[in-house]
Parts: structure tokens; sequence; C-alpha cells
């Protein structure tokens, strides 16, 4: 496995525990006292320090380690998490996961804001322990690592179990030399083209093979052709190495184990350096230094070391068994650790996740996603020839075919099911944005999120996380009151923002709720009118003037901001929203706060849409878009200017939009009588009817991209293939809006060449 | 790469020098040949023996044609694994013991 991939699991984990923290965290905030809590948030911290360790990410482990110190110190109750200590925890949260990004992208993280929180963290750990008289007994003692500084002293004696420093080679060398001490092997080892083309790498055998011994190398070259004649994968170098050890032959071997069929090797045993049997053989260490790239985890070494020691044990007990027996004792209470680690390992790992999961590439599950749409194109192909070849209705062949249509759409589901994810990581970002937004602006805010476990496609998180921060940032910045503001209102000084999201009729809700003033209405309809978005005169309802904050060209008003409430960028906000299928509204009730609420499509690989034709084509219309439909009488169309229609509905006027005139589909306009109209919603809250000459009906498509299979076409959003086998276009009601509004489809295409 | 024949020529080698880049660095390697070469291997972090045998091949190559072949910084990923497999990092020549 490459390196590369390693470390990209261990930033994913590092996300999981850096969750796991978070909501830990923000539970004892709550006042969650259970040991359970300060034991998962102890173990996310301990996680991310071993791995960081286990990469050489020093920044990453020198602050994880300070911060797994202070929580060590609140798991044995030695410090109380009150709000100020968990404030500094928060924050140290934050600085860990800023740390990991760091590490991850590159870049850094201020110094001072290190520093400052270590300083602050070293202050907690030590002000609350004035003495270590009582140190209190830990439960099944963690890695030495997790203790205190402070603690360490006394701690050998709480984990007499746990020391494996009683017994180390020394010893055992001491005990072995009689029989076979400080043997010299002479390897000579020669991989062969095989030994790389399986992925193995020389540099890493010998690398062991260094840590058998003491060995010195000596690299043959003579077979290395020259440079333009070589094949840059071939094998040239071999090596002879003379390792000096205490472990025998076998142990040697046992290095190149799995590449034995691929190199030559020779192992001899050359003599034995020292025949002083009185001299205790003191193994000369080995500069461990120069293995610190190594690329195998600890687990592969503690194994391999513990293998190495029994086999020894082996090796000494043929020539003599008392002192094997005592060597098979050690060896046994090393294996008992290094399993008692391992067994401690499990425990965390299956306590950290309740129920398996496995990990797999995105990749897959799109190639999935995409063969079951084929799939449910195949089957209603198949469903409707045979219905055209069958009158009857009712052979056998039609009720198959029913079964496989509930069968494709449970695996369609199924398959649906394993990209959607809760949209709890998200939630939990905006926590932090919460906070740290407030502390700068000195608000004193609550987040309450309802609903985090509540699913949806993978890709609609990942481009919800932005709108929401805007909004969240919103919220916080212009939506709650200065607390003297809200004390003076008669309101709690600490504002409220509830987040939730939740299932509704086949699409997620969320909803966004703060107790601030509410929207300003007056300043916003005056602002509204300085920018020329309305008319002085407009009369327009609290609803409208609320939507206004929406309006592109609203989100300059940089001076609004600071007293209405809402308008920077909402218009993106909006504008992402719709972008993923969604529509987002906004109430808001004076001096009581605001609810913005967003409604989003559970997938963005299927779409609810109506199936329509225009001009012998079938376009399919998103659902989503379609406010109503109507079918025109010739005396509600009213003609305006030279080509522009409008319809009357309700006493109201809404522009005329003729679907087929717009894509090009025909040389005339339509006649709308003949038609019908479908009322949409599009871009900056205005209506439209759309003009199209017949509805055939509602359905689910799947969606197929036609900027990946072909290009973008204006007007056009995607395609889908419906159950005859033919092709369908997806209208972009957005961009068809926007035609007819007097710019043509292909404007923004050719801007730069007409001028 | 006319234009590098004349002068001198700098490679950076990649962070990872595993089997997949061997071809490449040859290539690499190759391409510059007959001019005076430096390489950095500052941000070397892992280094196969395999590329270790084109880089040796190189030094090799460069010294038959008298051009000067100069290791400008080396990692200390680089100069470990050099001394592991028994080839002195500074001239990329196998070592006496």
């Amino acid at each position: 496995m490459d390196m590369n991939e390693i470390k990209e699991i261990f930033f994913q984990e590092c996300e999981e525990q850096l969750a796991e923290l978070e909501s830990g965290l923000l539970k004892l905030n709550d006042g969650d006292r259970d040991p359970e809590t300060v034991n998962a948030v102890f173990r996310a911290v301990h996680s991310i320090k071993g791995g960081a360790g286990a990469f050489g990410l020093d920044d990453l482990v020198a602050f994880a380690h300070v911060f797994e110190t202070t929580l060590d110190c609140v798991r044995s109750n030695k410090l109380e998490p009150g709000p100020e200590v968990l404030k500094v925890m928060l924050k140290s949260a934050d600085v860990l996961a800023d740390l990991v990004t760091a590490s991850r992208d590159g870049g850094g993280v201020e110094e001072s804001r290190t520093r400052t929180l270590v300083k602050e963290l070293e202050a907690l750990a030590h002000g609350e322990m004035p003495s270590a008289s009582h140190d209190a007994p830990k439960p099944a003692a963690k890695p030495a690592p997790a203790a205190a500084p402070k603690a360490e002293a006394p701690k050998p004696t709480d984990d007499s179990g746990f020391q494996p420093i009683p017994f180390t080679f020394d010893d055992f060398g001491g005990d072995e030399e009689t029989v076979i001490e400080g043997s010299t092997f002479e390897v000579t080892f020669k991989p062969r083209r095989d030994l790389y083309a399986k992925g193995n790498e020389a540099a890493l055998l010998l690398r062991d093979l260094s840590r058998v011994g003491e060995m010195s190398i000596n690299c043959d070259t003579s077979t290395l052709p020259a440079l333009d004649k070589m094949d840059p994968e071939g094998s040239y170098f071999g090596w002879t190495a003379s390792v000096k050890t205490t472990k025998s032959e076998e142990d040697v071997r046992a290095v190149f184990e799995f590449a034995e069929w691929d190199c030559d090797l020779e192992v001899k045993l050359q003599e034995a350096t020292s025949s002083d049997e009185e001299l205790p053989m003191i193994p000369v260490p080995f500069d461990l230094s120069a293995l610190d790239d190594a690329t195998d985890g600890n687990l592969t070494d503690e194994a391999k070391a513990s293998e190495d020691d029994a086999s020894a044990a082996v090796a000494a007990a043929e020539t003599a068994s008392s002192i094997a027996r005592a060597a098979g004792a050690a060896a046994r209470a090393e294996r008992k650790d290094t399993a008692a680690a391992a067994a401690q390992n499990n425990a965390a790992a299956s306590a950290a996740g309740a129920g398996q999961t496995i990990r797999v590439d995105l990749d897959r599950v799109d190639r999935l996603i995409n063969l079951v749409g084929e799939l449910v194109i195949n089957q209603a192909m198949l469903s409707q020839s045979v219905i055209e070849n069958d009158a009857t209705g009712t052979s056998a062949v039609n009720m198959g075919l029913e079964e496989l249509q509930q069968l494709t759409r449970e695996i369609q589901d199924s398959v649906m099911a394993i990209r959607a994810q809760p949209v709890k990581p998200v939630f939990q970002r905006m926590s932090r944005i919460v906070r740290e937004v407030a502390d700068m602006v000195g608000k004193s805010i609550r987040l309450v999120t309802e609903g985090e476990n509540t699913e949806v496609d993978k890709t609609v998180i990942d481009k919800l996380a932005e709108p929401l921060t805007h909004m969240i940032r919103n919220a916080v910045d212009h939506g709650i009151e200065t607390p003297e503001k809200r004390e003076a209102a008669g309101k709690d000084p600490e504002g409220t923002i509830k987040l939730t999201a939740k299932h509704r009729s086949g699409r997620i809700l969320i909803e966004l709720q703060d107790d601030g003033a509410g929207i300003n209405r007056e300043r916003v309809k005056q602002k509204a009118i300085d920018n020329d978005l309305i008319t002085a005169d407009a009369n327009l309802s609290d609803e409208e003037i609320d939507n206004l904050i929406f309006a592109p060209g609203f989100s300059t008003a940089d001076k609004i901001s600071d007293i209405s409430g809402r308008g920077v960028g909402m218009d993106v906000v909006k504008r992402s929203i719709q972008a993923l299928g969604g529509r987002i509204n906004i109430s808001s009730r004076p001096g009581l706060g605001s609810t913005f609420t967003m409604s989003l499509p559970l997938t963005l690989a299927v779409l609810d849409g109506m199936v329509v034709t225009v001009a012998g084509q079938t376009l399919v219309v998103p659902l989503t878009a379609i406010v109503e439909t109507l079918q025109p009488e010739a005396s509600s169309i009213h003609s305006f200017g030279a080509n522009q229609r409008l319809i009357s509905i309700r006493n109201s006027f809404c522009p005329l939009v003729d679907v087929g005139r717009i894509l090009n589909f025909r040389a005339t306009q339509a006649n709308p009588v003949e038609g019908v109209a479908l009322l949409v919603e599009s871009e900056g809250g205005g209506q439209r009817a759309l003009m199209v000459d017949a509805i055939q009906g509602q359905r689910q498509v799947v969606i197929k991209s036609l900027e990946a299979n072909y290009t973008h076409v204006p007007g056009i959003a995607a395609a889908t293939i419906l159950g005859d086998g033919r092709v369908a276009l997806i209208l972009d009601v957005d961009a068809v809006v926007a035609a007819s509004r007097g710019q043509s489809l292909r404007a923004e295409m050719s801007l730069a060449a007409t001028g | 790469m006319a234009a590098k024949k004349a002068g001198s020529g700098n490679l950076k080698l990649s962070a990872v020098l595993d089997l997949n880049e061997a071809s490449t660095l040859h290539g690499q390697l190759m391409a510059m040949r007959g001019s005076d070469i430096v390489l950095d291997a500052s941000g070397v972090e892992r280094v196969g023996v395999q590329c270790a045998q084109v880089l040796v091949a190189g030094a090799r190559a460069w010294d038959e044609d008298k051009k000067s072949f100069q290791l400008a910084q080396t990692s200390d990923a680089f100069e470990k694994t050099m001394q592991l497999i028994g080839i002195n990092p500074a001239n990329l020549i196998a070592k006496e013991i």
C-alpha cells in the first residue's frame, strides 16, 4: 500500500475522531458527566496523537499531547469540567482540527493561537493537581504517554502489568550467550526483477535486516549497465552484508521470508565474535533513527519482535532447557503484553464505532448507482415493449415484469441509501462557526441541532455546507442582537440558533431559526427602492419584502446589514440551494426572529419530473420548479409589446414563455390556447408561465449528465432516457426564463465573440 | 530540451522515488544528458532501490561524459536510505567497507 493512501486513511479517521471529540465535548458542556463520554473524548485525542506520531506530524503530536494531558486530569476527576474549562477545550478541539487540516493540506496554524491554548491547557492541568499524592487508579492503564507529565513518576507502580521494560533484549542476550552469542552472518542478497515487480522493496528488506543486529553493508553495483542501456525497472544491485547478531540464522532468513523466491539469498555463519562466556554480551544498538522513515506500523514490528523472541527461545531450548524455560516465560510475558495491548485497542475500536462499516471508494458507489440507473431504464424499456406486443396483458411475462419492476425499485432505493449520509458532520461544523463568530462579535449564542441523523445524498451534504455556513454567520452576526439589547427587550441574553433537519415528502427540510430581532422590513424595503430593485410605490406583502433579501444586488448593501439584519450574499445562498434543486424561504416575525427553510432533494441522481411535449420533442421539467399547471383560455392571453405575451391568472399577469420558441424547436410562436401552461417559480422569486404543447405525465427519471457525455447545451440541464429508449432533455427552467427576458440563450456562451 | 543541452540542468527529484517513478526519472536523466546537472533531493521522502540504481547509473554516465553530476540538497530520508543500501549519498558511489 502506498504511504499516501495510508496517510489519507489516517486523515479520514482523524475527521471521525474530531467529530467524536466535538460531540463529546458538547455533551460535557451540556452537563453530561458520564465517564464514558470523557473516555470517548480522551480516546479521540489519543488516537489522533498516536496516528500523527506514526507519520511524524510533530506539531500535531505536541499539541495533542498537551490536550490529552489536560483531558487526563478530567478523566481522573482531578479537574472539574466546568464551563470555563470546556471553553478552553472546545477551542483546543478547533485548533486540533486546524492542525489536522494543516498537516493534510499544507499551510500552518497561527503559532500564537496554539501557544496560548497550550499555556491555558497546561495551567488547567497543573492548577488542579497540587499534589500527586492521591494518584487515582486509572482504568486499564493507557500507554504511558497518556499520563500527565507530573503523574509519570508514580505511574510504574500503577502499571506494573504494563511495563515492558523489565524484559529487554539485554537480559535475553545475557541468558543466551552460552548458546549462540554474537555470531556474525554473511548475507548475500541479490534481488531479481520479479521482486520489485511484486511490489517488494529491497531497501525495506535491508532495513529489516539491519534491525536483526548490527549490520555493515556493501553494495555490489558491478552489474549495473550504462544509463542508456539500463532498464529502469530492472534489478542490478546486489548486496553483501555482515550482520552481527544474537539471533539465529533462521531469524536472519525470516527477514527475506516473503521475497526468498524472487532473490538469490545466501546466509552463512561467519564466526563467533566472542567466545568469552563470562563477559555479558551487550548488543551494540543500531542507530534506529536511521529507520525513522519506517513504513510499517508499530503492530507488525511488535508482532515481529515477539516472534523473534519466541523462535530465539526455541533455539535456546535445544541446548539449554533451563535457560530456555526462563526465556520462554519471558517471551510469553511479552506476548501477553502485546495481546493485552491489542485487546485494548480492539475494545477501544469497538467502543468507538458501534455497527460495522466498510470504507468504499466513492467512485465505486457512483458506478453502481449509474448501473442501477441503466437497469431501471432497461427494465422500463422491456416492460414497454412487452406491453406493446402483448395486448392481452395477462401473460406470465407481465407478472414477472411487475416483480422485476418492484425489485429494481428496491435495488435503486438501497443503492441510493448507500450514498445517503447523516447531516451530522455538517451540523457539527456549524457549531464551531457559531462559537467563533459569536466570540468575534461578542455575543453569547447557543446552537441547538435537531435531526442530525437525517440522511441525505453525500453530494447534497457536501454542497450544503457552504450556504449553511453563510446563513449561520449571518444569523450570528446580524440576526441575534447583542446581549444588552436582548436584555433590554426582555429576552434571555444568550441567543439561540436552532438548526433542524427532517424528511418531508421525499425531500429533506432544513430549518435555521434564530430568536433575534427579525427582519426590519421598513429598512429592507427602503434599501430595495434605493437599489432600484422595486419601484417606490410597489405594494408588497410582508413575505415579499422578506424575500427581497435574496434578490441579487441586495447583497452589496453592507450598510443595512448592520441595522436590519440580513442581506450579505443571500442571493449566493439562494443560488447554491437552487443549484441543488432546492428552494429556500424565509419567514420573519419582528422581535421574535427569523426562520429560513430549505427544501432539498434527497439525491441528485434521480429527479421527479413532468414529462411534456414541445414541438414534437419530449422534455422533462423538474417537478420542484412547477407551482401549478393550467389550460390557458383565449380570453386570458394578452399581447404585450411586439412579441411578448402575458397570461392573466387570478387577476394578476404573468409573462408567458414559449419554450418551443426559445429552444428553437419552432420558428413561429405557438398558439397558447392549444397548449398547456406550467406556472414555474424561477430565480428571483418571479413566476413565469412556460408554454408546452402537452403533458405526458409525471415520472421519476435518472439524470444523465450532458456535460459528461456531450457538451453543455444552453437551456438544458441534463438528459435522461425514457422507457421507450428515447433520450429526453431535462429543461433548465431558470435558463429558459432568463432567456425569455430578452437575453438569448447563447448570450453567455458567445458574449466574448459578439462583444 | 535543446536549450538545456548547452548549460547546466537542474532536476528536482520527486517526493516518492518508488518503482513507478524509476522510468520517469530515467527518462528525465536521459533527456538532460550531455550537460552538467544538479539534483535537488531535498523533497525526497522515500527512495526505492530502483531509483537508486537509476541515479547511480546516471552518476556514472555523467562521469563518463566528463560532466558534473551533483546532489545539491538531500533530505534525511534520502540520506538514510542511501546509507542503508550501501550507497554513499554524497557521490552516489558504492561505499567500501
